[in-house]
């Protein structure tokens, strides 16, 4: 048997796709865009998720927030003082935070208030704390802000200072001290940051009033025995864990994919309509032409193999194109348009980049979806002929 | 040697209707022989070629090929024994249109995969001796039916076979190409090929070169 690789049989393959240039020009850009876009999608997917978990484990461990009627209240501070007193507890901290609707931009972003002195709950606001003198901000009413919020602000030209319309309908100037980076995109992209005490005017807060409470935990095993344990002391409270905060944004996250679950299948569904066009049947010119090969000595493995050249040459070829197109288009230009399928309008508007997660997983996974299947439409017609009588074929 | 012993074929076009393409058939053909079958359209003279070339099988009886039992081959090993033994030049030629002149002919070594200069000399040769070398590159379907024809002979010779197998060779040639024609028939002939020949062109009656002639009529040797 000869083992050496057989060079004339896949030369004669390439000819063969070129041969039919059209024809395979089409078969191969409808195999790119559809490579394309299923690796878009996992791609966008699995950055997406990363960003979401990131953002997750930022999270605090237990958040307290007062209810009543069923509404989230302002918490008064002092019950801080109490939760500190539970076992277990390693930092309690009374946070005032909220949204501010940008009219100008149409915009939502989030702002959260800080007090120097305090214990931060999150990394990013010890940097802020490090970076920027606080006493300044609070005396000249400064505040920091995200990438995508100095952005928005710049295009309604506020670029030094904004003016935060209060409850009263009065104004309060803030300036802007600089730009910070958090620790996650999503994060830091629509925050703003300022003193608690500015935030409390300009939201109409009382003094010693709170949005929440977060609550650090020494021994994350006992997140739940703690969270128990305050909702004993305030029964008027709601108390949110990571656990159910993972679980919401989960849900979210899950509603998003079922959208871009349709358009997978609709993807998918092309691809099979070729598939079917292909595997119904050869035309009659590649019918004879494998009868002629037949009559002329090629056994039917000698065909089959050349058959398997062409289409995995074909496939192969789109399927890499696809993935490099799929690679510039989700991390070079960040996925416009399908982005926004994720990443919901109301609650980003901003923009933020999709952190780049090289998955081979999700390389190996289109590659067995699409290019076997390609080939096996290509073999079997092929070998339905190639296995009939060659008299048959080219008579 | 080509034995045909008690050939019978037939082709079932549906179940109510079977044509007997061959009847009790008997031929034997000698080594270097040339032999001609003769017969009116639709007497049987493809059937018997495309059995001597193991393209098909006989519905019963033997064909044999130097003690090889050709009608009982499986599938691959008739299509090497094609490869190795037959060079048949098909009635409408059964080129690949869209391929050159020296692409089609080579088509019967690409399987063999052999070392480049091989194959090129191979390729040389027959294009040299049937006179296609200055269309080597031109694509097939633009070249006359006379062209197509000795690139059709060409490529049936490029492997060397031992038997020449041509079906209708002069039905699209006028008489002068049909004369040319019959000098490479004598010229393969002096090669010491067997060559087998279908045709009712009443051009190849009694030609000296001719070794023996048998007449069909529908599906029988007709004495
Ligand atoms: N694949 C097939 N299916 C059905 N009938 C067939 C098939 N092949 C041949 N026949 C029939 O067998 C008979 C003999 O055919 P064959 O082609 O051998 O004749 P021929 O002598 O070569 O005729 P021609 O001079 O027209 O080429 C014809 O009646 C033909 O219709
Ligand atoms: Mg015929």
């Amino acid at each position: 048997m000869r083992s050496k690789i057989n060079l004339y049989l896949m030369e004669y393959a390439l000819n063969a796709l070129l041969r039919e240039k059209y024809k395979s020009f089409f078969i191969m850009s409808i195999f790119t865009l559809l490579t394309f876009l299923l690796t878009s999608v996992f791609f966008i997917t699995n950055s997406i998720k990363y960003e979401l978990q990131s953002t997750v484990d930022t999270l605090p461990q237990i958040i307290v927030q007062k209810i009543k009627a069923g509404r989230h209240y302002d918490i008064d501070e002092n019950v801080v003082d109490d939760i500190l007193e539970i076992a277990g507890v390693d930092d309690a901290v009374a946070r005032v935070w909220g949204y501010y609707y940008f009219e100008n931009a149409g915009v939502n972003f989030s702002i959260v208030g800080i007090d120097a002195y305090e214990r931060q709950y999150k990394k990013t606001f010890e940097n802020i704390i490090e970076d920027f003198d606080f006493e300044t901000l609070e005396q000249t009413p400064s505040m920091v802000v995200g990438r995508g919020v100095k952005e928005i602000m710049k295009q309604s030209y506020y670029d030094e200072y904004f003016n935060f319309i209060k409850p009263d309908g009065s104004l309060k100037r803030v300036d802007v001290a600089g730009v910070f980076d958090g620790q996650t995109q999503l994060e830091s992209n629509d925050m703003i940051v300022m003193p608690k005490e500015t935030l409390k005017e300009i939201f109409g807060m009382d003094e010693m009033q709170a949005t929440d409470i977060v609550v650090k935990v020494k021994n994350p095993q006992e997140v739940s025995t703690v969270a128990a344990k305050i909702k004993l002391i305030y029964p008027d409270t709601r108390i949110i864990t990571t656990q159910d905060l993972q679980i919401s944004y989960q849900n979210i996250f899950d509603y998003k994919s079922g959208i871009f679950l349709a358009l997978f299948v609709i993807a998918i569904f092309t691809f099979f309509i070729i598939i079917y066009d292909k595997a119904s049947g050869l035309s009659s010119e590649e019918k004879r032409e494998i009868g002629i090969l037949k009559a002329i000595g090629w056994k039917i493995d000698d065909i089959l193999k050349e058959k398997f050249y062409e289409a995995f040459i074909l496939s192969f070829f789109a399927y890499i194109l696809g993935v490099i197109l799929a690679l510039l288009y989700v991390y070079l230009f960040q996925a416009p348009i399908l982005r926004d399928i994720f990443v919901g309008y109301s609650q980003l508007k901003t923009s933020f980049e999709l952190p780049f997660i090289f998955d081979l997983h999700t390389l190996f996974l289109v590659f067995f979806l699409s290019v076997p299947i390609y080939v096996a439409a290509i073999i079997i017609p092929s070998w339905k002929v190639a296995t009939l009588e060659a008299d048959e074929v080219i008579r | 040697m080509i034995e045909l012993k008690n050939v019978n074929k037939s082709y079932e076009i549906n179940k109510n209707n079977i044509v007997n393409a061959l009847q009790n058939i008997n031929i034997s053909i000698q080594e270097g022989e040339l032999f001609v079958l003769k017969g009116a359209s639709g007497s049987g003279k493809s059937t018997v070629l495309s059995l001597i070339a193991a393209l098909s099988k006989p519905t019963s009886g033997e064909v044999i090929v130097d003690t090889k039992q050709i009608s009982k081959l499986p599938d691959n090993f008739a299509c090497e024994y094609r490869r190795d033994n037959i060079g048949f030049i098909f009635q409408k030629y059964n080129l690949i249109p869209t391929l050159s002149v020296s692409e089609n002919i080579l088509l019967p070594l690409v399987p063999l995969n052999l070392p480049a200069q091989e194959a090129q000399e191979k390729l040389q040769r027959v294009m040299k001796m049937f006179d296609i070398s200055h269309k080597a590159e031109a694509i097939v379907k633009n070249l006359s039916g006379g062209e197509q024809q000795r690139v059709a002979i060409a490529r049936a010779n490029v492997n060397d076979p031992k038997i020449i197998i041509a079906d209708e060779p002069t039905a699209n040639l006028d008489e002068r190409l049909s004369l040319s024609f019959i000098e490479i028939l004598k010229e393969l002939k002096a090669l010491k090929k067997t060559i087998v020949i279908a045709t009712h062109d009443p051009l190849f009656f009694n030609l000296d070169c001719v070794d023996r002639e048998i007449e069909l009529h529908k599906g029988n040797i007709l004495s």
